[in-house]
This record gives C-alpha cells, sequence and structure tokens, in this order.
C-alpha cells in the first residue's frame, strides 16, 4: 500500500504542478522537477517493492483471504510504473527526430511562410515556422556545430 | 556543454514557456532563456546563435542554395495553420497577467536585451513604421523591415554618420554619405560600401513572456517616443 501511495506520488505530483494553463511557482517547480528528477528510479522501485509484497503475501497468506485486492493493488503500482515512462508532452508534440532537409528551391511551400533562418558558416538552414511550432525543438548539426534549434 | 553534445526533449511546460530535458544529464532547461534550471547542469545556459525570422520569399533570395527543413509526413497535418499566432491571441488565455502600457498579454513583441537594457518593440508597430530609430540602453539601434514589409532586423549604428532613411526599394540610405544599404545592413553602394552593420539579437515573443522575465524591460512607443522604465545615460 506504501508502495502504491509513492507510485502515485511521484506520478501525479509533477504531473499537477506542470499543467498548461496552471500557474507555476518557482518554488513548487523546482520542487516537481526534483521529483521528476527521480521519478524513473522512485517507480522502478514501487514496482519492485510491490511484486515482492506480493510474492510475500501469496506465501503466507491465510487461505480464505481475499486475494484480490492484493493483486489489484500490485497491479496498479505496476501500471503507474508504465505510465511514468510515459512523455505526455511528446505525445501531444511529437519529436522532429533526425531532421532532414531538402534545398529551398524544391519547396513548395508559399513564399509568404516564415522561416526561422540560421547560418552557420556557408550552412544556410530554414525552418519553417509552422513545423517548428508544433514540434518545438530540432536537435540538429548546422557548419559542424550542435545546435538545437526551439521555438 | 562539459565536452558533451546535448540531445534534448520537449519535457514540460512553465508559465506557458516549455521545459525540454537533455538525454545526456537530465537536465530541466528553460526555452525563453537557454538556462537548465534543475539538475546536474543547474544554472548553465546554451549559447544563442543568431537567426532570423523571415519569409520564405525573401530568405529564398537572400541563401539560393539554402536547406529547408521538410515537414515530418505523419505529423504534418497537425502542423499550425496559418495565422495560428494571431488566432491564439483571441482563443488561448494565459496564466500570467500583465497589463502594462496598454499591450495585451498575448501582444506580439520584438524584445531586445542588449547594452544594458531590456526594451520591447510591438511587432505590428514596427512593420507599420518600416524603419524604427532608437536608442538601446547606451547604444543606437535601428530595426529595418525588410522589402517583404514582413520580416525585420535590428542593427547597431553607433558611429555611423548622418541619420538612415528607408528606401522605396525596401534598404535604407544614410543621410551621412549618402550609401545605399541593403536588408543585410550592408552598404551596397556610395562611400560606405562594403562595410556592414553589427545585428543585434531581437527575439519574438508574446509581450507576458517577454516582461516575465525581463521585469524591468522598457517599451518603445513609436516615433521617438519612450514609455517605461529606463535608466539614466
Amino acid at each position: 500500500m506504501a508502495s502504491l501511495a509513492v507510485a502515485l506520488f511521484f506520478l501525479g505530483y509533477p504531473n499537477y504542478v506542470i499543467r498548461p494553463q496552471r500557474h507555476q511557482g518557482a518554488r513548487e517547480l523546482q520542487a516537481a522537477l526534483t521529483v521528476l528528477r527521480f521519478q524513473h528510479v522512485a517507480e522502478l522501485l514501487c514496482a519492485a517493492v510491490a511484486l515482492v509484497a506480493l510474492l510475500m503475501y501469496l506465501r503466507s497468506a491465510p487461505r480464505r483471504a481475499s486475494l484480490i485486492g492484493p493483486i489489484a493493488a500490485a497491479i496498479t503500482v505496476l501500471a503507474i510504473a508504465a505510465l511514468s515512462r510515459v512523455n505526455i508532452y511528446e505525445v501531444m508534440f511529437h519529436p522532429a527526430g533526425a531532421p532532414a532537409f531538402a534545398s529551398v528551391r524544391e519547396s513548395k511551400l508559399d513564399g509568404s511562410e516564415r522561416v526561422l533562418a540560421v547560418s552557420a558558416g556557408s550552412d544556410a538552414r530554414g525552418y519553417p515556422i509552422r513545423a517548428i511550432a508544433y514540434h518545438h525543438i530540432v536537435n540538429d548539426v548546422a557548419g559542424g556545430l550542435p545546435i538545437v534549434v526551439t521555438y | 556543454m562539459n565536452g558533451l553534445v546535448l540531445t534534448f526533449h520537449l519535457a514540460g511546460i512553465n508559465n506557458q514557456n516549455f521545459l525540454m530535458r537533455d538525454e545526456q544529464t537530465g537536465s530541466f532547461w528553460q526555452q525563453i532563456t537557454g538556462r537548465a534550471i534543475s539538475g546536474p547542469l543547474a544554472g548553465r545556459s546554451l549559447r544563442l546563435i543568431p537567426s532570423d525570422e523571415l519569409t520564405l520569399a525573401l530568405w529564398k533570395t537572400e541563401r539560393p542554395n539554402g536547406k529547408l527543413l521538410k515537414e515530418v509526413a505523419a505529423d504534418a497535418a497537425e502542423y499550425e495553420p496559418k495565422d495560428w499566432d494571431k488566432k491564439l491571441q483571441k482563443s488561448f488565455p494565459t496564466v500570467l497577467n500583465f497589463p502594462e502600457h496598454g499591450l495585451g498579454n498575448r501582444a506580439i513583441m520584438l524584445g531586445i536585451d542588449a547594452f544594458g537594457e531590456a526594451r520591447a518593440y510591438r511587432y505590428e508597430q514596427v512593420i507599420g513604421e518600416k524603419l524604427v530609430i532608437d536608442r538601446v540602453g547606451s547604444e543606437p539601434v535601428i530595426l529595418l523591415v525588410g522589402p517583404d514589409g514582413l520580416s525585420v532586423r535590428a542593427f547597431q549604428t553607433g558611429g555611423r554618420p548622418g541619420e538612415f532613411f528607408r528606401t522605396s526599394d525596401g534598404g535604407m540610405m544614410d543621410s551621412g554619405t549618402g550609401s545605399r544599404w541593403n536588408f543585410q545592413g550592408c552598404a551596397v553602394d556610395g562611400q560606405l560600401k562594403g562595410a556592414c552593420l553589427e545585428r543585434v539579437e531581437a527575439i519574438k515573443d508574446f509581450w507576458f513572456d517577454w516582461r516575465n522575465y525581463h521585469p524591468a524591460t522598457s517599451v518603445y512607443t513609436g516615433n521617438g517616443k519612450l514609455i517605461g522604465k529606463r535608466p539614466a545615460p
């Protein structure tokens, strides 16, 4: 039961604090981010503890005891642990992945489309705003320099 | 950073500016500042590199050999529609509120943070005026609108003789030498041919976000007038 509470906290608290239509105060943001940094380890521990506890219970439980409760609790902890591995932001906004480029001369986009233009030496790269406003992040290399394009 | 090449993932949101996380250290970074706010690299800042927001047509003329990011086919249907930033102004409320200088929270601004001052310009006003002659901190700065009427660049003009005037082809002329300047800030003929003005980084941002990260920002009101706080020269 304790591992269920802890698992819920490590999943629930950061997602509660970090929501788009909510104001984040500086201290609670720091707290939420710290929880997030340890979330993976915490959820793994909770899952392990839940499984061990279930096994111990199954071994020592009296015959007539209901097994449904403990099994459901353990499954819930595992589900929470699995859910915590999902990056909801990348579900909402798929990552761009390894970026692919084509010569601007071949582009069929309208001339009024906005692009974010970056130059490094002779390497000139354009990132259409409407695309990066969705992906938010493009990890790239320009003129040999590793860059991250954000919008 | 520290010899590592960082790879970033979208990781959260902080007062409607997003957070990202690097795979290598798990640190969290604020998008608008490029600064790590949590994790092993907390306090470190990514180096901002110069960039422009231009129309494709204009960028094509400047960089005919440029490479354009291809859309991710599976996601293209979800890309933002045209005028998405204007539509946001009507429909998406902000969690922070800064009703100052008559600006709406989602007013689109060009922000300059240089020479000891943070100063913001209403984008619509800049493209209306076509050439803004101003000062940021101790330095004379101009904002020039490109021949497409939509792209904007900011330049330092200190030490240049005379004043700049916009010409009908979308470039500029200076009254000191009569040289003609293009949208890249370089003189294409006249006495100063070949000289280039130094770029000043201007970031496009919503007013509420710019104001949140630059609490002492001043705001340009047009025609050389000033409102908002300004440090004594």
